[in-house]
């Protein structure tokens, strides 16, 4: 095997090797943005993802993964500030309301019904959110 | 405490024997509203903490 084709093998495992870490941190970066857009999930006042209808377990599978990870994070945060991991999610959600859900996406405040978001109308900020 | 106590005389009121006793009513209200002025206050201390939390945990949030 020359140097030359030797090079262009690793130059091409390398390419390969970067394109496939890019296209796996995409996903894995986009996971819950990914949900919302589906529409099969929505943000909830609690701080967790919820299934807006039936879904696939697929799409069940990767919620509970998202909301497992949030709840580590949560209970983190929680004993960091000596709140409760209740307080420290309904918190997160404030901001998740009011900046992650977009247009046509679904959210589902304290009264427990699914809505979805209007054009560009902001989603009603929860009282708990002061 | 002086909400309380208002809550309290109002129930005692209308009340007929034992009426005063029997306060588990007038006792929720006042629970729920102290529970959400203090969650209100927590939820605006973590305000800042949330926002990192946000931005620390991409593909989760």
């Amino acid at each position: 095997m020359s140097r030359r084709m030797k090079f262009m093998i690793a130059a091409g495992v390398a390419v390969a090797a970067l394109a496939g870490g890019t296209a796996y941190a995409f996903v894995y970066q986009d996971a819950a943005a990914q949900l919302r857009a589906s529409g099969a999930v929505g943000e909830q006042a609690d701080g967790y993802l919820g299934l807006v209808g039936s879904a696939s377990a697929d799409v069940r599978a990767q919620m509970d993964s998202v909301n497992i990870q949030r709840r580590a994070a949560y209970t983190r945060l929680a004993s960091q500030r000596g709140a409760t991991i209740e307080e420290v999610a309904a918190a997160t959600a404030c901001t998740l309301l009011a900046t992650r859900v977009g247009p046509g996406q679904y959210y589902r405040l304290t009264d427990g019904v699914w809505r979805r978001r209007n054009g560009s109308e902001p989603v009603p900020r929860p009282d708990h959110c002061g | 405490m002086r909400c309380l106590g208002r809550i309290l005389v109002l129930g005692c009121t209308p009340a007929l024997l034992g009426g005063c006793v029997q306060v588990s009513a007038p006792e929720r209200p006042i629970e729920i509203n102290l529970n959400i002025n203090i969650r209100q206050e927590v939820v605006v201390s973590l305000r800042e903490d949330v926002r990192e939390l946000i931005q620390q945990n991409p593909g989760v949030f």
